[in-house]
Formats: C-alpha cells, structure tokens, sequence
C-alpha cells in the first residue's frame, strides 16, 4: 500500500526525521518488526522511505537516535518543476541581458549574466559602439550590492517606524495634489548627477508642471568640473571626450584619468592602445604627470613632476606660456606662473614638456583631473587649442540637460526656511556634505523630507525634520531607466530581477511627485525611447538587445576656444602659497574602493587593496617620507620602501589633522613619491553606520571620515592645515608589506631606447637569476606524453605595459569565482582570498620612485611544484595545462602552498562563507564550535544542520544569491588558486561538442573562451587562448619579443608569461631615470653587472633569444 | 615463585594478531561494500507524489524520452517536465482519473509537485547531460532502464568508479547517435556478436568523433 504525500510536505530535516521515528517505535507495526527475524517489508510503514533504507537507518538509530547523526545519510531533496513551463527557459543555462549601469554624468554598458533569475555576473557589453567589454573594478562589484542584507527593505516613516507601501504612495500623491494646487511652491529637489534622457524629460514634465519648484544636484565628488570648464572656455554647452589613443604625448594635470576619473575605463582602453608594443620600432605614447598625490596614472607615467597639488595649476600656466601665443591670456597666465616659484630641475621639466607638446601638435592632449580648479582645466584647454588638438585628440560634444541649483543654495533655502519638502533622491548629504554647510541642521528645517535611499544611512537616520519619509532605492539590476554613456549614446537599464525589496527607482518618484499620468518606470522609458528613435516596436526590441540605440552617439559640433573668457577667469584665479610642515595642504580625493562613500557596505571593494597603498577596509592620512620626518609622525622603512610592520603586522601612529576648528584622526600611512607637505585623505571611510561591513569610527570600523574637514569652498584642495602625532596607534592591513623586489627581475623593464637595441632585453635578463641546480631533469616530465591527448593546450599573456594596474579583474575574478570575504582582521594575518594578486613595487628614489603593476595569479606551471608535495594528489595537471585543484580531494596540509614559488595558493583557514558578515570586522573570529547563538550553543546548532553555519538566516539567502553555480563554494581547510576559470573552459567545451555531435570538430575556435580576468580588463593586457593553434592570440603574444618567464631559472615552464614593460621617458628631462628604469638601476647594482645589462649573453645556461617563447610549450 | 602469566597466555600475542587481521579485513571488507553507492544507492526507490509509469509511457505508448526531459539536449540538467507537460495529454486522455489529481491540482494551482529526487551525483561533481547525449552515451547507460520501469529505481551506482569505467573505455559504451533515447537498441540480440560490434564500432567512433574522454579531475570537479 502506497501513499500519496501531499504535494508540498516540509523538508525532511534531520531532528524531524527522527522525531518520526520515534512515533513510529509506538506503533504495532514497530514492535511486530522488532519481533519478527525478517522484516515483512517497508511499505508496511506510513512513512517515504523504502525498506533498504528503512533498515540500515533503524541499525543505525539505536546507536546514535538522539544525536542526530543525520550526515549518515543524504537527505531527501525533492526537484520542483515549474507548474506551467515558461518560454524560452533552459534550466541550467545561464541567460544574458544588455543593461546600462548608470554611475554620476555617465554610464556603463553592460551585459549581466543571470543564473535562474539571479544575476550573477556582471561584464561589459563589448557589442557597444565605446566599449570592449572591459568594466571598472566599481562596476564588477555592484552585484554584490543587490544582495546586501543591510540594504533598505521597508518603506518608513518618522523615527524609522515600518510604513504600508501604499501609505508611502498615497503620501506621495498627497504632495503631488499640493504642488499641483500651488505650483510647486516650497518643493525642492536634491538629486545625484544622472544622465538619463527618461530622468531629463521627467524633469522637465514637473517642472513646466510645478514652475516653483526646484531643482538640486550634489555629488561629494563631482567630475561636472570638466563639463562647466569647457562650456566656459569654448562658450557654449560641451563636454570634452579624450581620444587617448589618438594621443602621442598626453600631459595629465592632476588628473587620476586610468583610475579614479569618470570613465577612467575607457580612458585604460585608449591609452592602452598606444602602448602595445609587438617589435622595435612600434610607436609608443609618452604620459607626463603633474600631481600631488601618488595616484595610478602618476605611477604609470613616463616622467612625473611632484608638487603640490594647488601648485599644480602655477606649472600649467608655465607650460601654457610656452606654447599659447593669444595675447589676451599672456598677462593673466604670467601672473599665475609667477607665483609658483620653480627649481631648476622643475624648470627644465617644465621646458622640456612644453617642447615636447608644441612639437607633437594636435596628436597632443592636455587633461585636468576633478581635483584641480577651474582654471587649471581652462589652461588645459588653451594648450589643447593652441595645439590644434581639439577636433583631434579632443571631441567636444554638445550637450543639453537642465540646470540645476548646487548643495550650498539648497542649504541657504533651508535656513531662509523657505523650503516646505525637500526630496533628497539618492545620495547621502547628512554623511557627505561639506563640514561647512552644517547640512544636518539645515535639512531639519524642512517641514517634509521625503528620502529615496539605497540604504537606511546617516541621512535616514537624522531625526531633525518634522516629518522623514524614507523610500526604499531599487538597484539598477532592478530597475527600468536609461542612460547616456560617455560617448553619447542611450543605452537601456533594464531589470533582470524584480525588486528584491519593493524598491523604487528615482523616475517612479518623480512621477508619482510629479503627478504624471504614467508612473511605471518602463512606460516612462519606452515613452522616452519613442521620441527617441520613433514607435517601431522592433527598434525598441532591438535597443533592449542589443544594450544601445545604435547612432545616438552625442554630435562632436567644431567650436572654437573663446580666449576673452578663459581670460577673464584666468584673471580672476586664486593662487596658493606653496606648503610648508607648519602649513600643509590636504588633498581629499576619490576612494579607490568605497568611491565617495556609496560602496562602504561592499565587502568585496572593502578588501580590494588600494592600488598604491596597498591598503584594505581602511583609508589613511597619507603623507611623503620626508613630510613625515618633519613633522616626526609615522615609521618608514626606507629599504623596503614601505611602512615600518612589525613581523609583518602594521600598528600605525594616529595623528590629528585640524584645518582650523575642523580636526580628524586617523592613523598616518608614508606614501614615498608624495609632494611634500600634502596630506592625503581618501573620502568614503568612517560611516556613522552600523552595518554588517560599514561601521563608524571605532576600533572595529572601517577609516575614519575625511568629509567633517571638507568645505564648500575648498572641496578637494584645503590649505593651512596642520598634523600633530597621537600616541594611539591603529592597527591597518596592507597586502604587500615590502614595496621593493630587491633588485630580482621579477617586473622586468626597459626604456623604449633599450627596447629598440634590443627587443628581446626581458630574455636577456635570465643570466643574471640565480644559476638554476639543473638545467635539465633527471626523468622526464610525464606531462610530455600525457598533453598529447589534451585537444587544446591553454596559456595566458600579461603585457605589463598596457597594464595599469586598475584592478577590474581582481574584482571580476572574485566574482566568477566565489571567492569569500575574508574580513581586515584576516589579511592582517595574510589570510586573504583573492586569486589574483595585483603586486605593486616601488624603485629608485624613496622620494620620488618609480611604481610597477604585475598581475600575479597561478602560472599554470608544466613542471608544477605543488603537484609533486600534494600526499592525496588534489593538485593535479590535466592533460589540457591547467593545474586543477579538486577540492573534495583536499585535506588541507598546504605543503602545495609551502612549495609554491609565486605564491599564488590561498587556503581557506575559516569557514568564510559560513561566517555572519559581521563577524569579518575581527579583532577576533569565535571559535565556530563554542559559540553560542541566541542561547543555542553552535555544537547543538551544528548538529542539527552543518549546513547553515553562523549566519542569520536572512543574510545566508540573500548572500548564497551572488554566487556562480558553476563554481564549488569551499569549505575550511581547502586550499584554493586560479583556475584560469576551468568552469568556462569546460562551458566552452562542453557547447563545441554538443555542437559536433557525430563528427570531430571539437576545438574550441579562437575568441569563444575568455577567463574572467581578461574580459574585464579594460586595457585587454590580459591574452588567453589555445597554444595549439599557431594562429591564436596567445601564441602570437608568445612570440612577442618582450615575452619572459617569472623566476625562469626554477625550470618550472609556467603556462602564463608576461611581457615586459617598456617605458618612454623623455631623454632630455634628468631625473635620474633617463637612462634606466629603477627597478633595473637596482637589478644591475644587486647583481654587480657589468656593461649594458640589456645585452644578450652568448653561451649562457639559459635561454638565448630564440627561447623567447618560454611560454612552456617546448 | 608462580608464573605471573599462565602458559596460555604464550598463545595470546598470536590470537591478538590474527584477530585484529581478521577484524580488520572485516571491517575493511564491510565499508568497501556496505559504505559504496553500489550498495547504498542502488535500488533505491522512493514512493513518488504520483505513480507515473516509465514503463506504460515509453514501452507502450512509445513517447520519446525528450518529449518530457526537453532540456537533456541543451543543458547539464534533464529537466523533469513541468505539469502542463504532462496535461498536454492528459485534458483528454484519463482526465477525470483520481491519480492525476496531483497533477491537475498543480497545473491549476500553479504549485509544483515535489517528485523525489532519485538520481543525484554530489555537489562538487558537475555532470552534464547535454555533453554525453549529443556524444553517443545513451541514457541506458546511467539510469538503465528506465523504459521497463514501473516505479522508477537508482539502477547503477554512479559512483566515481563507475564514471570512469566508461571514461577508460569509452569504445564500450558509444552507439550511434539517433539511437540515444533508444533504450532497447542493441548492435545485435546475440550478446557475443553485440559485443564484438560494440568494440568495432566503438573504436571508430572514438576515432572519428575525436573523443578523448578526459580522466582529470577538471572534467567534472571545479
């Protein structure tokens, strides 16, 4: 007799299942089986569960009933097909949708990867007319931010009490019908920047609707500076667009273009292109860099000039006096000059510079970076004028959007008490508005605050207004919208998820504010989309395909530079004193990792180091060596050109950094090749929050906030300010505590001229390594035989030249891969997770050194010395390349790591993915067994259900969502290392045989597999492919002169090479590095060469240039 | 004096190491049969939420495996059908019969049945089905067969020796590939002749389809 359970009975669980079988020892059946020799059989019972089963379980049972022994068996899992089968849904098969991820004045296109509706894996869309498909490392992450547990999931009301949904739209309508009835009096807007064509238009809808009302827009860090400098300087509305790949010689004033500027990843792909070197005599660009700060595009430069950052501007008016010849702007220009006094060195860099520009003409380019006043972007403007480069490496494109008032009227509004309603769309002003404002205050005399926030934060927290309505933000994966990206062109934000939390976008808002007769954000869009591109339903279709409209690109209109206007505001410039130790300057500039603050709760970029301080979950006051001495604050080591770590651990001096009445605190951290006397301070650190990754300024916080030193006035440049040592220390985490490579080759280098005497100077460079104890071994590599049955033979370039060191693909590997958070606590302990290692190395000068990026991820080695100490085999080769790991094999004596040269294994020494979130601030990780959880004690809680670890529920849903099914999750004890992302190989594989079917044509064609890593990289420095194929990429990038093996003489023949990089320093600017790059300067000194080290030594135990492609497969 | 140890005890150290031998090939004998999916998986047979017949739907009614498992071809997973699959017949055919209450109640409420998971490899195993399908591995191989099923059962072990029997071997198992969802076919009914074309064929199939089934751990753990 069968019975038929009920269609959705409760899971098996463990204490369940044994609950049941205690009911059933009472039942006659029970006693009658106990007495019986046989069992009559198990569909004599009531319960699912079949005689075999029934008897092995009841053996067990009497040993273990009560303990709950239930990882004996595997549990019931039941499939749950769909009631009614979708359209056009494979289970199992990931689908891929084009969307836009809008960030400030521009956007991103994208294509995200859904996985069972979820979306998992974010990349760009490479279909873009702008794009290659590379992202920024802000872009990778944002997934997580979808699946954050502290993100806003109610709708509330004053002092956060939970409110109804539609009380929250019926309070919005109530404000509409009052704006409507007095034309919007008393309303006001405060947005973040958008470029959204549906956003513009709604805008414009309320405001013909509601003339009084007003509108607002404030973005702590705002990059509006380029669009209003070339509306001043060419008179009419334009936006510059930089053509660095057009660029020969490119002059970056203060600007952060390869990081941290808006569509900084763009700017990697153009400028990239002009460092690709495949033989001697290619061209290459040179990059001159004016900065204050150590920022990314200052390491990648050719020549760099330190100074201080309001300076900055003083040696743009020299260079432009040198090459604009307008009359009108020789006095004003002269006066700026003037007050930066130069040096000798300075001025012959200054010449030199300007000579170089002049002679390159219009395929020069000049860029001022968002720190930098007006006026340093207008000079820009003039040299770029005078060169002939606008129209050229320049594109000015026109530009239309509503105007909109700034933070510091809306604040006057507010204390004039005129404002009735304040709508505050995104952003944080109670967290990130300037000091001086007193923005708390001035937003509490607002009657109503209606907030639209992502999360419930500091400016949901202040309970200064009478009545506070919080609304909770949809992501943009949730969202309907558009957006314009840096070119021009519209592209769609279209949801692949319903909103997680009922979330709201801004345009669903604004039309419910505005009263307009459509309020769903997708009829908004398409209604956009219509006046757009017209009422074809297939162009619509197409849009949403495809990621774009094809030929909305922004128009690139000629204008001319209006030289009375930059003249008259040249005229008009403030100069500032240089910096001295009793007068500093400190320079607030964008995060890194938290951007202005918005990401803080993203444990992904929390643990992403900083590119230059190598920092993570901190920010720091940054400050040269020599400042530091004199101001005797902080401990640096200069051999190691880093700061001084005690067994590797940094307990960093906290100093105080007042600017008049305004102080912070935060622990000094000495960033060699700094201008002296400027203090640097990262922004988006030091949340008075008490989320699960975000915390305030306690020992367990994350940095300490640098916007309480901020004013309107001088946002990003503040001078006269002063640093006096503490006696406390803080506790930081760097992932590198040696700056220096002790003169090995790890990073090889050369100028271009060397590049050009001899091309293959990388290879050259192997005699000098430590002599190898055997050239050849003593038994053959069984992999020589065993590759042969592999179909394709994988192998990776890194060109260290395009490189830049941005780390999108960092992030981009976290993501595909599942990597875990391991928490600022952990990577104190060097207990980091990340598989791909982006090493950052100082040489030369401590105070002016030279920075090199490298890339460092497992290297696939044919002669693997992992493989050989693993006692179970779990790393093994298979007989395509790759160095697998098998992490069910895995017990975890992390010999292979011991072994490791390149030190690219991470082990999983806690149960990282089990932890709560919040557990990740440390100091100290509980032990997981004697911890107890809201009075359960976990060994009782482990018991019940190993599977759920320490988490709380909700936040165990909501983060296993991020996570790529094709990837395992690890457990504790399981080492783990890049796979060259075997899950798509295999895809890729798997997809060309379906598609074979009977036949042989089983290779994977060119261009179909791209790892993770290398299809974020916006600069494409990362080459992967089949070295089978001679035609490949890969084998082609082999073949390049500047391929070399990292520590070549250990015979390890990895699969991933690198090539070399090659710098192009001006030969006429002496700074010591014209003859040779510093990491060769100390290569050369360390291993006492004699004569030009770049030359090829004959008869040498390694390889002579023809073994130029040691890309292992010899 | 008297001896501590009586005169048995010389024997004792003996009956100790033949014992623990005799323990431990027990022991060791019992976990490599009792503690092995040839032994813990096979047969297993849970009473499903509906009594549906593999055997009545494909032996008599002749329905192709893929009528139901749509995605087997395109997809790691073979899908079990949703509900309205199964209604595309049964709005007529036995439309009012009690047994099909499940299935109706599911179409119209929009719940899924919650069928018992039978087959099932662990979670670090990605198994694809599309791969071996469109490659000449016939579902008979894994799941047996189905087709002579009343009640479905876990017919082979699926264990990691069990995959790689046939990934030594692959010459043993491939058949052409519009015989896949054949569960019945044979080369020939003499079991010896069978055999023999089995490896002839086999071989070439091999060769010609360029199968180089991969015996790392990459083919099926990441």
């Amino acid at each position: 007799m069968k019975t038929i359970p009920p269609p959705c009975p409760e899971p098996d669980t463990g204490p369940k299942y044994w609950r049941s079988l205690d009911q059933l020892a009472d039942k006659p059946e029970f006693r009658q089986w106990l007495e019986r020799e046989f069992p009559e059989g198990a569909s004599e019972f009531t319960d699912a569960v079949s005689r075999r089963y029934f008897v092995k379980i009841m053996s067990a049972s009497f040993l273990l009933a009560g303990l709950g022994a239930t990882g004996c068996r595997r549990p019931v899992e039941n499939i749950m097909p769909f009631a009614k089968q979708p359209e056009n849904y494979i289970h199992g098969v990931p689908q891929k949708y084009a969307t836009a991820m809008p960030i400030r004045g521009t956007a991103i296109p994208l294509v995200v990867e859904s996985n069972d509706g979820r979306p998992t894996k974010i990349e760009g869309n490479a279909l873009h007319p702008d794009s290659n498909g590379g992202t920024d490392h802000f872009a990778q992450a944002s997934v997580l931010n979808l699946y954050d547990p502290d993100r806003s999931m109610r709708f509330a009301k004053q002092g956060g009490v939970t409110a109804k949904r539609e009380e929250a739209l019926d309070f919005l309508s109530s404000v509409a019908q009052q704006a409507a009835g007095n034309g919007g009096a008393g309303l006001c807007f405060l947005s973040e920047r958008t470029n959204s064509p549906s956003r513009d238009r709604v805008q414009k809808l309320i405001a013909a609707k509601y003339p009084q009302a007003k509108w607002f827009v404030y973005e702590p860090v705002d990059f509006d500076i380029a669009r209003e400098a070339a509306t001043v300087a060419f008179g009419k509305p334009v936006t510059p667009y930089f053509k660095f790949d057009e660029a020969e010689i490119i002059l970056s004033l203060d600007s952060d273009f390869l990081a941290l500027e808006e569509n900084a990843y763009l700017n990697i792909r153009r400028f990239a292109k002009t460092r690709r070197l495949a033989k001697a005599g290619d061209k290459m660009s040179r990059l001159y860099v004016v900065e204050g700060l150590f920022t990314l595009t200052g390491a990648n430069a050719d020549n760099r000039l330190r100074v201080a950052t309001s300076q900055v501007q003083g040696i743009a008016a020299h260079i432009a006096l040198a090459i604009v010849k307008d009359s009108s702007l020789q006095a004003p220009l002269q006066a700026m000059a003037d007050a930066v006094k130069l040096t000798a060195a300075q001025q012959s860099w200054v010449a030199e510079c300007a000579k170089d520009l002049a002679h390159s003409g219009a395929k020069a380019v000049v860029v001022a970076g968002y720190r930098q006043p007006l006026e340093a972007h207008l000079i820009a403007h003039a040299i770029n004028s005078a060169l002939g480069a606008v129209g050229t490496t320049v594109a000015l494109q026109d530009y239309d959007r509503p105007a909109n008032g700034t933070l510091a009227e809306l604040a006057e509004q507010l204390n004039a008490g005129s404002v009735d309603t304040l709508v505050i769309l995104g952003g944080n002003p109670v967290y990130n508005a300037p000091a001086d404002l007193n923005w708390t205050v001035a937003q509490g005399k607002a009657k109503t605050v209606i907030r639209l926030g992502y999360y419930e934060d500091e400016t949901t927290a202040s309970k200064t207004a009478p009545t506070l309505w919080h609304l909770p933000q949809a992501h943009y994966l949730e969202s309907w919208g558009d957006a314009r990206t840096a070119d021009g062109t519209v592209a769609p934000v279209q949801p692949l998820i319903q909103p997680l939390f009922g979330g709201l976008t801004e345009l669903e808002v604004l039309a419910r504010l505005g009263g307009l007769e459509k309020t769903n954000p997708h009829d908004i869009v398409r209604e956009t989309f219509r006046g757009l591109a017209g009422d074809d339903e297939n162009k619509w279709r197409k849009f949403l395909h495809d990621g774009f409209l094809a030929g909305s690109a922004a128009k690139a209109g000629g204008a001319s530079l209006s030289f009375s206007a930059v003249a008259a505001r040249l005229g008009a410039a403030k100069t500032a004193n240089a910096p001295t130790s009793n007068s500093l300057e400190v320079v607030f500039y964008r995060s890194h990792a938290m951007d202005d603050g918005r990401y803080a709760n993203n444990g992904w970029l929390q643990e992403t180091p900083d590119p230059i301080t190598k920092l993570v979950w901190d920010n720091a006051v940054l400050m040269s060596p020599a400042t530091a001495d004199a101001l005797g604050v902080g401990k640096f080591k200069a051999e190691a050109r880093n700061n001084e770590a005690s067994a590797g651990l940094f307990e960093n001096q906290i100093v105080e950094v007042s600017i008049g009445a305004r102080k912070v605190e935060g622990p000094v951290w000495i960033q060699p090749g700094m201008a002296d006397n400027v203090v640097g301070i990262s922004l988006g650190y030091g949340r008075k929050v008490d989320w699960r990754i975000a915390r305030g300024q306690h020992k367990e916080g994350t940095g300490f906030d640098g916007y309480r030193l901020r004013t309107a006035a001088a946002p990003y440049i503040a001078a006269g300010a002063k640093v006096t040592g503490t006696s406390a220390t803080r506790a930081l985490a760097s992932t590198q505590e040696h700056g220096a490579m002790e003169g090995r080759p790890i990073i090889r280098e050369a100028n271009l001229a060397q590049f050009e005497k001899n091309p293959q100077f990388a290879v050259a460079l192997n005699t000098h390594e430590p002599p190898a104890p055997l050239n050849q071994p003593i038994y053959k590599n069984p992999f020589d035989e065993f590759k042969k049955r592999g179909v394709h033979q994988w192998g990776m370039v890194i060109d260290l030249n395009t490189c830049v060191g941005c780390s999108a693909c960092v992030l981009a590997c976290q993501s595909e891969n599942n990597i875990p958070i391991a928490g600022k606590d952990q990577v104190r302990r060097g207990r980091e997770m990340s598989w791909i290692r982006l090493d950052r190395y100082f040489s030369g000068n401590v105070n002016d050194p030279q920075a090199a990026f490298q890339v460092m991820l497992c290297q696939h080695c044919e002669a693997a010395p992992c493989e050989n100490v693993c006692p179970v085999n779990a790393t093994a080769h298979n007989e395509e390349g790759l160095n697998v790991m098998a992490y069910n094999r895995c017990v975890g004596t992390r010999y292979c790591s011991n072994n490791c040269p390149y030190k690219v294994r991470r082990f999983n020494y806690l149960d990282f993915n089990r932890r709560p979130l919040d557990s990740l601030k440390g100091p100290v990780y509980s032990m997981p067994i004697l911890n107890s959880v809201d009075g359960e004690w976990e060994l009782a809680r482990w018991w019940k259900n190993p599977d759920r670890g320490l988490k709380p529920d909700e936040e165990w849903d909501l983060l296993a969502l991020v996570k790529n099914p094709d990837v395992t999750v690890r457990m504790r004890g399981v080492m783990e290392k890049c796979s060259f992302c075997l899950q798509r190989i295999e895809q890729a594989k798997i997809a060309q045989k379906v598609k074979a079917g009977p036949s042989g044509d089983v290779q994977v064609p060119e261009g179909v597999i791209k790892t993770a890593c290398q299809q974020a990289c916006p600069a494409g420095a990362i080459t992967f492919g089949n070295l089978n194929d001679a035609n490949s990429e890969v084998s082609k990038a082999k073949q390049n002169p500047r391929n070399y093996t990292v520590l070549d003489y250990l015979a390890t023949k990895p699969r991933t090479t690198y090539l070399a990089r090659v710098r192009n320093p001006n030969p006429n600017i002496k700074d010591s590095y014209e003859t040779m790059p510093g990491t060769t300067d100390e290569y050369v000194k360390k291993n006492h060469v004699k004569g030009d080290p770049f030359a090829t030594h004959h008869g040498s135990d390694h390889g002579a240039p023809a073994a130029a492609g040691k890309g292992g497969h010899h | 004096m008297s001896d501590i140890f009586p005169k048995w005890t010389n024997k004792l150290p003996r009956a100790i190491i033949v014992g623990a031998v005799l323990v431990g090939g027990a022991v060791t004998a019992g976990v490599t049969y009792y503690f092995t999916p040839k032994y813990t998986r096979v047969g297993y047979q849970p009473i499903q939420p509906v009594a549906f017949s593999h055997a009545i739907h494909v032996d008599q009614v002749g329905l192709d495996c893929r009528y139901c498992h749509t995605a087997v071809e395109k997809s790691w997973y073979s899908n079990v059908p949703a509900s309205s699959t199964c209604m595309n017949c049964h709005n007529q055919i036995l439309k009012d019969d009690p047994k099909l209450e499940v299935v109706r109640d599911s179409f119209n409420t929009g719940k899924s049945i919650p069928w018992v998971q039978i087959h099932k490899t662990p979670d670090y195993v990605y198994f694809n089905h599309s791969v071996h399908v469109n490659r000449g591995v016939s579902c008979v191989e894994c799941h047996g067969q189905i087709n002579k099923m009343d009640e479905v059962y876990h017919a082979k072990p699926l264990s990691m020796a069990f995959c790689l029997e046939c990934h030594r071997n692959p010459e043993l198992r491939l058949r052409p590939t519009d015989k896949i969802t054949d569960l019945n076919w044979k080369w020939d009914e003499d079991p010896k002749k069978n055999a023999e074309m089995q490896k002839a064929n086999g071989t070439k199939f091999v060769h010609d389809w360029n199968v180089r089934t991969s015996q790392s751990c990459s083919a099926c753990h990441r």
